[in-house]
């Protein structure tokens, strides 16, 4: 369990303190949510909790202070205001936050970028060395890693990582991070830049491992219909503000306002919403549509115009 | 914090030393080097100061953001004046520690040198502070041009540093990125450096290698499509031109130097 309580980031920190030293005039004052407006803010006032085993999405566009939360709720980045606390513990304390980094796994956006060993399970094994493991353990590790994303050690463990496709190259990187047993995953951008099959089973993997294994998964993207397929909640940021969280059918419930932040909603929601405008009321039961309970609503409404 | 300080960021406005020939510019920086090293006592180099800060003026950079530039450099300045207050003997003693001693000349030396260094890394940041990569590039090709003529690359050379100039930040902000994700999986990178051995720098140094050859890769394609074929009738939409106060400009450093050799050598 992570929760964000009135948590506000800047990385301007150390240029706003000097500046305050210098000026000897009245102070700046600070905006309704408590914080100086003028500074360039990450991350503004905000608070959340992400329960154990739930599959939470969060969603904005660049810029909007994603990959600052992700490197907060790992212990990476210290908040400049409010607190971080994972499992009980606050992350400002220095041992709480390399446990959390032990702890809170990060899948980083285009994660093969940072394989660097001459082997796959040299590079696999990175991060269970860094533990300080023994070499037999390191071993099970990275069998049990790259076995939870369906590659084998014996068949690719010699290998040179550089050398795979690029679908196996994140899958190794991604076996990296999960052989240090985090109980909670953070995926940012996991299917960006992969071709629409290994875009597909990659997403699956996950919610395999979320399903399975029982991870908290959290997934940052800018796909609307993968959130909306995969998550239980679904945190929308704007400029560092929460903009919305709820499960996918509150927060796509309002489309004029994710629209007016620069994100939109699934495809299928986004249709339905137009043919409703235009008074074509479709029979569709309660929960998000999907493309294919959208098709079946249109079927049978079309099979009823034509047997009146 | 460490991006704006970087050595040679741009720093935009619009002043009589922006608007300056590059290749003024570029010459005016090796000559500020000749004049800051003709200075041979503490007035000479008192003149150089005072010069240096009246560019800085001139060039509307805040003193601050100026220094700011140079602070990742510091570390230089510091050691130069640690080794010359310790090494340099003459005059009375100030203290002593055993073998160790500081002399009254290693004092003056190490201020001198502090100086002296201070206004040299001040006066190249000038260069870069006030002039795009771009314009250094073709300043650096145009002076370059007269070796073409016996078979020196110039316009290659040219390219080479322009392309290193616009991938430096680039090459900074994705180590960045790299660090965090191996710190993420426990890399002790941060804690200590020098102890993190050779696994913490290769997880590092490798990922970034493989993007340089991507990057590279990608450029070599995009210069490709552009047609690019070399320097052989390549066209400039602005062609640098000299003005009457790039003449001034020469005639104010020429100046300078008289006035610093003479200080330095007659007083």
């Amino acid at each position: 369990m992570i929760t964000f309580d009135g948590v506000s980031f800047t990385y301007e920190a150390a240029q706003r303190s000097r500046r305050k030293r210098r000026s000897r005039g009245g102070e700046p004052q600070p905006a309704d949510w408590g914080r100086l407006p003028d500074d360039l803010w990450a991350l503004a006032d905000l608070s959340f909790t992400l329960e154990d085993g739930e599959l939470f999405g969060i969603a904005g566009h660049t810029g909007s202070g994603k990959s600052t939360l992700i490197q907060l709720a790992n212990g990476l980045l210290q908040p400049t205001y409010g607190t971080v606390t994972a499992n009980g513990h606050n992350l400002a304390d220095k041992h709480a936050a390399a446990e959390a980094r032990r702890d809170v796994g990060v899948v980083f956006q285009y994660p093969e970028r940072q394989l660097f060993a001459a082997t796959v399970f040299d590079d696999v094994a990175f991060g269970p060395r860094n533990l300080g493991l023994s070499a037999d353990e390191v071993e099970a590790r990275v069998r049990e890693g790259l076995a939870m994303v369906h590659l084998d050690v014996d068949k690719i463990g010699q290998r040179n990582p550089f050398a795979l496709s690029g679908g196996q190259q994140r899958r190794v990187a991604f076996a990296g991070v999960l052989a240090m047993r985090p109980s909670t995953l953070i995926l940012d951008e996991p299917a960006a830049g992969l071709d629409p099959q290994a875009r597909k089973s990659f997403l699956n993997l996950v919610v395999e491992l979320h399903r399975k294994q029982g991870l908290t998964v959290v997934i940052v993207s800018h796909n609307m219909d993968d959130l909306a397929e995969l998550c239980d909640r679904i945190l929308v940021l704007n400029n560092g503000h929460m903009h919305a969280l709820g499960t996918p059918e509150e927060v796509f419930a309002d489309e004029p306002g994710l629209r007016a932040i620069g994100l939109g909603v699934p495809q299928a929601v986004s249709l339905a919403n137009n043919l409703a405008k235009r008074g074509y009321s479709l029979p569709l039961g309660t929960g998000l549509p999907t493309l294919d309970s959208l098709a079946h609503a249109i079927a049978a409404r079309c099979q009823h115009n034509i047997a009146e | 914090m460490a991006r704006n300080a970087l050595f040679g960021r741009y720093w935009e406005a619009d002043s009589i030393i922006h608007n300056l020939d590059p290749r003024t510019k570029l010459v005016g920086v090796i000559f500020w080097m000749v004049i800051t090293f003709s200075a041979a006592n503490f007035p000479a180099l008192g003149v150089v100061v005072v010069a240096t800060l009246a560019l800085c003026f001139l060039a509307r950079v805040p003193l601050g953001q100026a220094f700011r530039s140079i602070a990742p450099l510091s570390f230089i300045i510091v050691l130069t004046a640690l080794f010359n207050l310790f090494w340099v003997q003459g005059g009375a003693v100030l203290a002593q520690w055993g073998f160790i001693q500081i002399s009254e000349e290693g004092v003056r030396m190490a201020i001198f040198i502090s100086i002296r260094l201070t206004v040299l890394l001040l006066a190249g940041s000038m260069l870069t502070l006030t002039t795009t990569t771009l314009d250094i590039t073709e300043a650096f090709e145009r002076l370059l041009a007269p070796l073409a003529r016996i078979g020196v690359p110039a316009h290659e050379f040219a390219m080479i540093l322009g392309i290193a100039l616009r991938f430096l930040p680039q090459f900074a902000e994705e180590l960045q990125t790299i660090r965090i994700a191996q710190l993420a999986r426990g890399a002790k990178l941060a804690t200590s450096p020098t102890k993190s051995g050779i696994a913490g720098l290769t997880s590092l140094l490798v990922p970034l290698f493989a993007s340089a050859f991507r990057h590279a890769d990608t450029l070599a394609s995009a210069m490709d499509a552009r047609c690019y074929h070399g320097a052989q009738g390549r066209t400039r939409l602005l062609p640098l031109a000299f003005t009457r106060n790039d003449a001034i400009a020469a005639a104010a450093l020429v100046a300078l130097l008289a006035v610093v050799l003479l200080i330095s050598h007659i007083l």
